[in-house]
């Protein structure tokens, strides 16, 4: 039996969770153990003190505790609630779901626990399990729309487009009273109920609905768009034009826009001079739009494009605009487009040297800007000459020799040549030009890390990093979730032959993912409350596929890659590609090895001086115990001693093939993985996949190869059905 | 280079922008906070004009502004608030700045009513005030000592926005009236036709201690065992 606390026991009890809502964690304790010294066996006090041990970080304590609290009182909701917040805590979802459900067994009425159920499923994406609780959730308070809304969205969630909109429907017809025009719950419920009727493929009908009942919703701009495509859609081109219109009105700068209005105007793609005429309409009519002047760019062919080229360009260098070539270069694509930029920008200093005029004040305007483009024209991958970049860029150097611009590119054409050393001092140089500009300052880094210098880069980078963060740039940097950072900094400790921060690097980005991913957590009742609906479910859809991200996929496919060299060469620190290393090259990479050694190990002594430094028992202001948890392994030591790469690299090629499967680089690093692990069949899956994307692919070449002298040495060993797959293969 | 609504899943490359261009940064849920709470007063700017190096190419950010409303405004009034805004060094000179603005306080008053918009600013960044007090009219109202972590001053600055509830109105009465909207030039009309180099970032000190926990308080009761007493937490 549970003991039972007397009346002063029952409001210290009640104590401790609002010291423990509002963390003060102290507090929470010394109350709890008030309770316990009579009360030892009291199951939910026991929790409750484990929750906050939890808080504090001693997990394994407040595991062992709350199991005690389940053995002495086993049918208490508390105990087994706080059981699941603990796994939930420790992202253990499906143990955490397993106690929610015991609690609630226990306590069928509790609001709180059935919605931490709600909320775990949903982050956890079984639908199935969410439509049940928000159904019990909409059954115990019907009056909230919030509740209809939810389970609406549980159905949309889980496909059920009709299920979802018939339960906006239900709750529409309940209310009598008309919601008022500022109702902004109701004016997003609306939209929200419209986009499930698009989704639906029904347009007609979506339309309808948007002009009879969303016509006052208060996000204009979503109902002008959505109604301009729904006109589209069914084929109304007239309206569509006026509703077009209308939004470029709103925004001239949306480029969409404009395409969307072309279409409607049934204009056939080669009547170049109609489709001109709009774009010379918009751009007289708002000449601060860029979009107007230069879309028609894409289409025009010949002296039309020539001569809106020119006007374009002249326009542009007048004005000194740096970002002119970045916003034509997709047009090399065109090799009569190519040819004509530069030449245009030619004839336009040609032009301003016969014209005398006295020279602009500011020289990233006229003269400056041309020679720049040009510069930045031959250092572009599709029409480089390096030799004549460096010419125009010295040019436009001696013009003004304090632009960051300029100095900029010139550090990317040494980039480009090759010189890697050169181009990271040329880039600092321009970072001197302009010490508060944080963008050179990145950039600056980001050079250095190129060039392999790790501390340099850091410092740096510490001049704009808070200063008051404990553990300085480096905290600072992987705090603030710096992904740039964090992947390039991996990728020189790799070249440099450092293996454990290396993958320090590329784990640390692998768990910023988790973080993203558990981001959304709160959203789940927020947005509720919030009523934003529609973004929320962007957000969701969006989070589906977060590791599709490149950020994920380069620091991700680093990892495997160094994680293969591990397995491939386990004595050697080398990085990825130190395979057929000569002489001369091995023994620099030992000493490479040995020196990054180290470094590391210089770096692992300063932070335990620095943590050493930082007194335990500073005084801790009210939200103190919320402790960051510390890291036993911050420079990577236990994860370069890893026994087993392979089944390490596991964990990062898995996302990439679930979630980047067209991306080649990623099949091909899982082949190397599974042929090494001897999962042939994967290997073969990855094998054809990259196939299918590029079967001229060289690499993919070699690992046919590969596979097919594999299989023959081990094909007789295999299971028959396996064999019979890979010999109607591969063989 | 293309302006448009900002989506979640523009959020990594803005958490980039941002931390390439500015002091201030964000963690990830602080970008998503803004999204899900006003989805309609945050834009972007996009550069179009990039060849997809993979088919998982996210399109690049090159200015942003981040723009909230105020939660629980001192004054009563409601107002918007710009968190964060930057363009980059590479991309300025076409106005962008100007134009995210523009875009964001028109949706400030549509979708929330907003009366004004406020925004802080370093007082050593000459090309942001420029923007903000001679291009976009907004006016200096106080300014507040060592705002920024490196102990500069920060201007709070602040911008009347009737002007578009007027404009807004006088739109619909066109539209009453002839029963067709005419064409308006209000929203982007060029008010200087000068070429203001407004690419200087502004943006609010980061990882304000106090926003964050108000974040928490708001969007958790997280572990959320309140329902242990019999207080309600589900009346909101």
């Amino acid at each position: 039996m549970p003991q039972v606390l007397s009346t002063k026991e029952a409001n210290l009890f009640r104590q401790v969770i609002r010291d423990y809502e509002e963390k003060r964690y102290r507090a929470g304790l010394k109350a709890a153990e008030q309770i316990l010294k009579r009360n030892p066996k009291h199951g939910d006090t026991m929790s409750m003190k484990a929750l906050i041990m939890n808080a504090q970080g001693k997990t394994e304590e407040a595991f062992n505790l709350a199991k005690e609290a389940l053995k002495v009182d086993f049918k208490s909701h508390i105990c087994w609630h706080v059981y699941g917040i603990l796994y939930r805590t420790n992202k253990n979802f499906e143990e955490a779901i397993k106690a929610y459900k015991f609690a609630l067994k226990l306590e069928p009425e509790s609001q709180q626990i059935q919605r931490d159920l709600a909320i775990l499923q949903v982050q956890t994406r079984d639908y199935e399990g969410y439509v049940q609780s928000r159904f019990a959730m909409l059954k115990a308070r019907p009056q909230l729309r919030q509740n209809w809304t939810a389970l609406a969205i549980a159905h949309h969630l889980e496909g059920n487009l009709q299920e979802a909109e018939r339960i906006l429907t239900t709750y529409e017809k309940s209310v009598s009273a008309v919601p008022a025009k500022t109702d902004f719950e109701n004016s997003e419920a609306l939209l929200y109920k419209n986009s499930i009727i698009a989704e639906q493929g029904e347009t007609e009908r979506a339309l309808e609905h948007l002009e009879q009942e969303c016509k006052k919703c208060l996000d204009r701009l979503a109902v002008m768009e959505l109604r301009a495509r729904y006109l589209a859609k069914l084929g109304r081109k007239e309206e569509a034009e006026t509703a077009y219109r209308a939004l470029i009105d709103r925004n001239p700068d949306h480029t969409d826009y404009y395409k969307r209005l072309v279409e409607v105007l049934d204009l056939t793609a080669d009547d170049e001079a109609a489709q001109k005429a709009i774009f010379d309409e918009y751009s007289a009519k708002y000449p601060r739009s860029d979009a107007a002047r230069r879309l028609p760019l894409d289409f025009l062919t010949g002296d039309e494009f020539r001569s809106a080229a020119k006007a374009y360009l002249t326009l542009m260098f007048n004005k000194g605009v740096p970002s002119t070539f970045a916003n034509l270069k997709h047009l090399y694509s065109d090799s009569y487009k190519k040819e004509t930029l530069p030449s245009l920008a030619e004839e336009y200093l040609q032009e301003v040297k016969n014209s005398n005029a006295e020279a602009s004040s500011d020289s990233s305007k006229g003269e400056g800007a041309a020679l720049f483009f040009l510069a930045q024209h031959y250092n572009y991958y599709m029409s480089r000459d390096l030799a004549k970049a460096l010419e125009y860029v010295e040019k436009a150097i001696q013009l003004d020799p304090k632009s960051v611009d300029f100095q900029m590119t010139k550090a990317r054409i040494y980039k480009h040549q090759g010189d890697i050393a050169k181009a990271a001092e040329a880039m600092d140089q321009a970072r001197l030009l302009d010490t508060k500009d944080r963008y050179i300052n990145t950039k600056a880094a980001k050079y250095q890390l190129r060039n392999n210098e790790n501390e340099k880069a850091l410092n740096t980078l510490g001049l704009f990093t808070r200063a008051e963060t404990v553990g300085g740039p480096l905290a600072d940097l992987i705090d603030m979730q710096a992904m740039w950072f964090l992947t390039e900094d991996g990728e020189a400790w790799q070249r440099r032959g450092n293996v454990a921060l290396a993958l320090k690097r590329y784990h640390t980005v692998f768990n910023i993912f988790d973080i993203w991913q558990e981001d959304q957590f709160d959203f789940h009742s927020f947005s509720l409350r919030k009523g934003q609906i529609r973004a929320y479910m962007d957000m969701i859809r969006w989070e589906d596929k977060l590791r599709e991200h490149p950020f994920y996929f380069r620091a991700a496919l680093d990892a495997v890659n160094l994680y293969l060299s591990m397995y491939d060469k386990p004595e050697g620190l080398n990085g990825a590609n130190g395979n057929n290393a000569n002489g001369d090259d091995a023994a620099e990479k030992k000493k490479a090895a040995k020196k990054a050694k180290k470094e590391a190990q210089k770096a692992e002594k300063e932070a335990a001086e620095r943590a050493a430094k930082q007194n335990p028992n500073k005084a801790q202001k009210d939200k103190e115990e919320e402790v960051k948890k510390k890291d036993d392994d911050p420079n990577g030591v236990k994860l370069a001693e890893t026994k087993d790469p392979l089944g390490d690299a596991m964990k990062f090629l898995e996302p990439l093939l679930q979630f980047s499967p067209k991306n080649i680089e990623g099949q091909i690093a899982g082949f190397e993985v599974y042929i090494r692990r001897k999962k042939y069949l994967l290997a073969a899956k990855c094998l054809k996949a990259a196939q299918v994307l590029d079967k001229d692919h060289p690499k993919v070449q070699e690992l046919a190869a590969t596979m097919q002298k594999t299989i023959g040495d081990v094909l007789e060993s295999l299971p028959p059905k396996v064999q019979e797959v890979l010999k109607a293969e591969f063989a | 280079m293309d302006i448009r609504l900002l989506h979640p899943s523009d959020i990594p490359l803005i958490q980039h922008a941002n931390l390439e261009n500015l002091p201030e940064n964000y963690f990830l849920k602080y970008y998503l906070y803004h999204a899900l709470s006003w989805p309609q007063l945050s834009f972007v700017a996009v550069d179009v004009s990039r060849p997809a190096k993979t088919p998982y190419d996210y399109p690049k950010i090159v200015g942003y502004v981040l723009a909230k409303m105020e939660e629980e405004p001192a004054d009563g009034v409601q107002h918007g608030h710009i968190t964060s805004l930057s363009v980059m060094r590479t991309h300025r000179r076409l106005g962008i700045a100007e134009k995210l603005m523009r875009q964001s306080q028109q949706a400030m008053v549509e979708t929330f009513g907003a009366r004004y918009v406020s925004l802080h600013v370093r007082v050593s960044n000459q090309a942001a005030i420029h923007l903000y007090r001679n291009t976009l009219k907004f006016e200096t109202e106080k300014t507040e000592a060592k705002y920024y972590a490196d102990g500069e001053d920060a201007f709070c600055m602040k911008l009347d926005l009737d002007f578009i509830k007027q404009q807004i109105k006088e739109a619909e009465g066109e539209e009453d009236e002839d029963g067709k909207k005419k064409s308006k030039k209000a929203t982007n009309g060029s008010v200087e036709s000068e070429d203001q180099d407004e690419g200087e970032p502004v943006g609010d000190v980061g990882r304000d201690p106090e926003a964050d926990k108000k974040i928490k308080v708001k969007v958790g009761r997280g572990l959320g065992v309140g329902e242990l007493v019999e207080r309600d937490e589900s009346k909101h």
